[in-house]
């Protein structure tokens, strides 16, 4: 339904997103996950046809954002950062205008504005003045402009951001309802927001895109997947082929500690498979001295750090393992 | 068919949104006690048109027939036509300074409306509502000519408030292009205010420097075609000069909200 592919925007000099790829499937939600400043709201506003990208293409429905700007735009709701809202309106007035504008006929014009507010529990507030609202429903009002047209493309820029907890609820709740009719896609700084609401989650950091996955599975094979922090004296080529031939090691990364006759090993291991004890005597059969191990278990934050926060734009085993877990140390043998 | 009900949606929005504003309720009525005052100084103050005429025939002096009504229109609308050089920027400003400042115009760029659209409506709203402000200045006419002996034929009041809706709706329309330059409000009125100051010297440059310069700036300027349709004179060269600048800020309004978005950072 969305297909995006070397999507690249420069502002000046300055790149604000560079190669961007990603699918989003009918009726799916995906969610942008990014730092503030990752290019999520230049993505959204390049796929909603109001800013034009510098290369790559962007397709909605099988229409170019770019070239078919028109067709896309009858089939998108898009909420963004900042709600687009009259104040001297009332939410109703307000909503009505939009469903005019989206091109709802003047028959179906009620009926939509009706299930909207419904939608978003407005119903309250149908005759007030939207500058007179509070920051949560102005979010649900802009959230009621998006969908008031029932359009197929969803597109949300940061939908519950500035909500309170019970609010964020009720939004989240209301975009999974609106999936499987609707496909939606939405940014957000929010690391559980996407576990929660989304099929599929696409991270970006310095305008790339740096994994792509369900999250349960992103999280299950970043997070599940465990390491050995390891200090050794004496280093070899040798020990490097001892432990890769350990069943359950996957990979083995070496850097030399600075002034220092030790080396620091960070030992990736295959699943739930815990080799520590293997690894410890295979260290010391080849003759080094064991200093330091502990196991490394990166959280859900730390993956999200270390995929946001390292320059390297692919994300690898080793990037997100390279993050310890200082809290829970196995086996610290210090000779 | 779909681009005549956007228009109509942008339009109804934007009349709307004047009603609702203090501020246009504050230029109305500076517009209506000013124009109601010329209006009374003109006819009746001693040094009023009817005060002049009277002098004029108890003086004794044999003097050619004079058309009260006609002169009256020609002053007063003279008058109206600059007050409404004033009031234009404080209508025209919010266009789309506002919608910029609040964000909005990313809802009508990302909606199925093309911003030619989306500036026509826009165009339609805010002189609709320039229109209602002549409804009060229009009766106060209705009593003062219905009074006229013999009687004012319709069609030369007609032309000349045909000429100032015309006027109006030109600098409105180059108000708009100016709005669509910036976020703030202010400064938009006061781009749009020195652009009606520099149309208002070219015209006086131009009467200054005589042929061929008056007769070529004659033809562009606004001033000079309002002035022609409130004397009565109807060419249709005067049509086509004011259909260019609605035109031309329409044109320019389109264009510049299209670079908007691929400049915005």
């Amino acid at each position: 339904m969305i297909e995006v592919e070397h999507l690249s925007k420069s502002y000046g000099p300055h790149p604000a997103i560079e190669d961007v790829f990603f699918t989003v499937e009918p009726g799916e939600i995906l969610g942008f996950l990014g730092p503030n400043g990752a290019g999520k709201t230049t993505t959204m506003r390049i796929l909603s046809g109001y800013l034009p990208a510098s290369s790559g293409t962007a397709r909605v429905a099988g229409y170019d954002v770019h070239t078919q700007s028109m067709a896309v735009r009858q089939r998108i709701g898009y909420l963004p950062e900042n709600p687009p809202l009259y104040n001297d309106m009332t939410v109703l007035g307000y909503l009505h205008f939009v469903a005019r504008i989206k091109g709802v006929t003047a028959g179906d014009r009620r009926k939509q504005v009706d299930l909207a507010i419904q939608q978003c529990s407005l119903e309250t507030e149908t005759q007030t003045l939207i500058g007179r609202l509070s920051k949560g429903f102005r979010q649900r009002v802009g959230l009621a402009q998006a969908i008031v047209h029932n359009p197929p493309v969803i597109i949300l820029d940061e939908p519950t951001v500035g909500l309170d907890p019970r609010q964020i609820m009720e939004v989240r709740n209301l975009i999974k309802g609106l999936a499987g009719n609707h496909t939606i896609i939405l940014s957000t700084h929010i690391l559980p927001e996407v576990s929660m609401t989304c099929d599929r989650v696409a991270i970006i950091n310095h305008g790339k895109i740096v994994a792509t996955d369900a999250p349960d599975t992103l999280m299950e094979e970043l997070i599940g997947r465990l390491g050995y922090a390891v200090e050794v004296g004496g280093m070899s080529q040798l020990l490097t082929q001892k432990l890769m031939a350990i069943s359950g090691v996957r990979e083995v990364q070496v850097e030399e500690i600075p002034d220092s006759a030790h080396t620091r090993l960070q030992i990736t291991c295959h699943g739930e498979m815990e080799p520590g004890s293997a690894i410890a005597n295979a260290i010391i059969k080849s003759g080094c001295q064991l200093h330091e191990m502990r196991r490394t278990r990166p959280t859900l934050e730390d993956v999200f750090l270390e995929l946001t926060t390292e320059e390297e734009p692919l994300p690898t085993a080793e990037a997100a393992i390279d993050k310890t877990d200082a809290d829970d140390p196995e086996l610290i043998v210090d000779p | 068919m779909t681009l005549l009900a956007n228009i109509f949606a942008i339009f109804r929005k934007e009349l709307q949104s004047y009603f609702l504003s203090p501020l246009a309720y504050v230029v109305a009525g500076l517009f209506w006690l000013l124009s109601g005052i010329v209006f009374v100084y003109l006819l009746l103050s001693p040094n009023g048109i009817i005060q002049e005429v009277a002098i004029g025939e108890q003086s004794g002096i044999p003097m050619p027939p004079v058309d009260v009504a006609y002169i009256f229109l020609l002053r007063y609308l003279g008058i109206i036509g600059s007050l409404t050089s004033f009031v234009i920027p404080l209508l025209s400003m919010g266009l789309y300074a506002e919608e910029r400042r609040n964000g909005t115009l990313e809802l009508l760029a990302t909606s199925p409306l093309t911003n030619w659209a989306v500036a026509l409506g826009k165009l339609l709203g805010v002189l609709m509502f320039y229109i209602t402000l002549l409804i009060p200045m229009l009766v106060l006419e209705l009593v003062a000519f219905a009074a006229a002996d013999p009687p004012v034929p319709p069609a030369v009041p007609l032309l000349a408030h045909l000429g100032l809706i015309l006027l109006a709706a030109a600098l409105l329309s180059l108000g708009m292009f100016l709005s669509s330059l910036t976020q703030s409000n202010i400064i938009a009125a006061i781009l749009t205010f020195v652009l009606v100051l520099l149309l208002a010297i070219m015209d006086l440059v131009g009467r200054q420097l005589g042929q061929p310069f008056e007769g070529a700036i004659a033809h562009v300027s606004l001033i000079k075609h309002y002035e022609n349709l409130v004397q009565g004179i109807f060419d249709s060269s005067s049509l086509w000069v004011f259909a260019s600048y609605i035109f031309l800020g329409i044109f320019l309004t389109a264009q510049s909200i299209e670079i908007l978005r691929f400049q915005r950072s």
